[in-house]
């Protein structure tokens, strides 16, 4: 029965078959993207847009009433405030990626264009393993490691002292979170900005420098204006995984709906927070609540639309720079 | 403080009349030892009555030039008074690892003239050149002996990059950066600037560049175009007007016309001989007939050794090495 697949397909056939699965791929996403929305509906319904985005009520509060169904009947029951975990996600996943790009950029020059190659020749494979560590691992690491270090050695007892009446300081932080976060997106980053600053073609880099530009500004005017699609690219790959990144970010970041206020000043760095795919992933057990349920939907939902957005931003900043035949 | 000012090349622009004015051969006399020698290929050319005031016109050249190994300049060889020596090698070799590809050579490289670099692949022609701006360092297993001077300063001593700016090269493939042709040009302009100037401090210079590459009257319209949706040939007077941009002393030029058609080859070659007036250019070519087009000296490598260095018509006409002649002779036999 076979046979027919292992006889030469015709161009038309392996069209048809092809096609059939890209759409398949996009149907599946459509009606997935439905059925969260339609799931989610209920709490966005009850709470005003503004009133879910928004602050109020402690939220982990608000999530335990939905638990244990005591928010009351009707509307009430759905009552949320999501403001706390939207802005934990925004603060821990914009923090990550600005220093993590940041990051990624310097190293891949330093590869790419200074580094001995002997350097060069570790250096490459041990990037790539570490853009394959699963992120579980990572949060063993910030909980085992990083986090208790931070609590005995980093936060002075005045510290402590100075926001316990707002909060509790126990070293899985803002910080810890930002830090293993940054860790887990940087290497991946590494891998494509290398990967396209090699690419960038060799006359183009040795035009530079024969114009008696020094190596470092040909990678900076030259190189990099050229790998800007593979940057965005990178920087894309590398929010959404910190944005979808739920096990590691519950073990490291606190778990307390809290939202860290900058205006404690370098305080704010060791303040607990929960972004929304950790909420998701600590409120699996209780999913029979119709409330909590319909919430966990909402912030899916949410997190499915940021990743929307954030392809579609990619792809439009990558526009402008196919003028100049910079190849996308 | 370093202000722009001072950090803009200090150039004397000319105007256009002076660049139209300029007459290449007005002040050159031909050869009476070597003009008078009869080697076959200098036949071509005697046949036509010596020309002195002939200007070398791109038009009447291109003309008249066919694919016939006619000597670009109507002729006429600098040969008269030589210019300043601007660049000085003196048993220069350079090895890759322990592989020698060039065996000390001697040379100079004089202003106002065409030096010809020409020889069979991997004889070494391309690494003496790259050795010239010390763009062999990019290379880590390159090693270099011997010495280098640009107007008697070892080049050594040169920082890199002022190196670089007073020896500008041309590459064998046109490579404009991911740019407008504007930017292209501005480039360097902008890049040797502290500060960085703004567009109507640099557009002049732009525009003399690229008037000196003879590439002015095709883009003039939309300099915001991408360089890269220009022409080969195009694309490569853009690259010689981007590193004339900052007035170099010297041009080196890697095969500029190996990647082009006959008909860019030829407007690239007049334009050689336009600059060769305030510029000594060193040109690498694969292609005797250009060697002897452009060159006013021609330089012969085979496998890393300078085999002989004469005025063109000398080397063409009457090679002294067997190993010359026999390459030269397979060229034109």
């Amino acid at each position: 029965m076979f046979d027919r697949f292992r006889a030469p397909w015709s161009d038309r056939r392996a069209e048809r078959v092809l096609g059939a699965l890209a759409s398949l791929v996009l149907v599946i996403i459509a009606l997935m993207v439905i059925f969260v929305a339609i799931k989610a509906w209920p709490t966005l319904r009850h709470n005003s847009v503004v009133g879910w985005f928004g602050f109020g009520d402690e939220v982990d509060v608000q999530i335990a009433n939905q638990v244990n169904g005591t928010s009351g009947t009707g509307g009430d029951a759905f009552k949320l405030n999501a403001g706390p975990l939207i802005y934990a996600t925004i603060l821990t996943t914009a923090l990550a990626v600005v220093i993590g790009l940041a990051f990624a950029l310097f190293s891949a020059i330093f590869i790419v264009e200074f580094a001995p190659p002997r350097l060069r020749r570790i250096i490459v494979p041990v990037v790539r393993l570490l853009a394959a560590v699963p992120s579980v691992i990572y949060g063993l690491i910030g909980i085992l490691v990083l986090a208790p270090f931070v609590n005995d050695h980093v936060i002075s007892d005045s510290r402590k002292r100075s926001v316990e009446y707002v909060v509790q300081l126990s070293g899985t932080s803002l910080l810890v979170a930002t830090v293993i976060l940054t860790v887990m997106i940087t290497p991946i980053m590494i891998a494509i900005v290398t990967d396209a600053l090699y690419s960038v073609p060799k006359g183009w880099k040795e035009g530079a420098v024969a114009l008696g530009v020094n190596r470092w500004r040909a990678m900076w005017t030259v190189s990099i204006r050229a790998a800007r699609p593979a940057i965005i690219a990178a920087a894309v790959l590398a929010t959404a995984r910190a944005l979808g990144e739920g096990i590691m970010l519950s073990m490291v970041s606190g778990g307390r709906g809290f939202s860290p206020n900058p205006l404690d000043g370098i305080t704010v760095l060791f303040e607990p927070l929960r972004p929304l795919a950790a909420t998701i992933v600590e409120n699996v057990e209780s999913l029979n609540a119709p409330a909590v349920r319909s919430s966990v939907y909402a912030f899916a939902l949410l997190l499915l639309f940021s990743s929307l957005m954030l392809s579609l931003g990619g792809y439009l900043a990558k526009q402008p720079m196919k003028k100049y035949g910079i190849r996308v | 403080m370093r202000t722009h000012d001072d950090e803009m090349p200090k150039v004397k622009l000319p105007s256009l009349q002076d660049v139209m004015d300029a007459d290449p051969a007005g002040s050159r006399v031909p050869d009476p030892v070597h003009g008078a020698l009869p080697p076959p290929v200098r036949r071509i050319v005697l046949d036509q009555p010596p020309t002195v005031a002939t200007p070398a016109a791109p038009q009447t050249r291109a003309a008249g030039a066919g694919a016939a190994p006619t000597p670009g300049h109507g002729g006429v060889r600098h040969a008269g008074e030589p210019g300043p020596e601007r660049m000085r090698l003196d048993a220069l070799s350079v090895f890759y690892d322990d592989k020698a590809a060039v065996k000390s050579v001697d040379l100079s490289i004089r202003q106002g003239e065409v030096l010809a670099l020409i020889g069979p692949s991997g004889c070494g022609k391309t690494t003496l050149l790259r050795t010239l701006n010390r763009l062999t360092e990019l290379t880590a297993s390159a090693r270099r002996e011997g010495r280098i001077a640009l107007d008697d300063t070892d080049i050594d001593e040169l920082e890199v990059t002022t190196l670089r700016r007073r020896v500008a090269m041309v590459f064998q493939q046109p490579n404009p950066f991911p740019m407008s042709i504007f930017d292209n040009v501005a480039y360097a302009l902008r890049e040797q600037s502290m500060k960085r100037p703004g567009k109507a401090v640099i557009a002049p210079h732009v525009h003399d560049a690229l008037q000196r590459a003879g590439l002015w009257d095709e883009v003039k319209d939309d300099l915001d175009r991408p360089a890269l949706r220009l022409s080969g040939g195009q694309q490569q007077r853009l690259c010689i007007a981007r590193a004339i941009a900052t007035r170099p002393e010297v041009l080196l030029m890697d095969e500029p016309c190996s990647a082009l058609d006959p008909k860019s080859t030829e407007v690239i070659e007049s334009l050689i001989l336009e600059l060769r007036k305030d510029l000594a250019i060193v040109i690498v070519t694969h292609n005797l007939q250009q060697a002897y087009r452009v060159g006013d000296h021609v330089a012969f490598m085979y496998l890393g050794d300078l085999v002989e260095y004469g005025a063109a018509e000398q080397v063409f006409g009457a090679p002294r090495a067997q190993r010359t002649r026999d390459y030269v002779g397979g060229a034109f036999g």
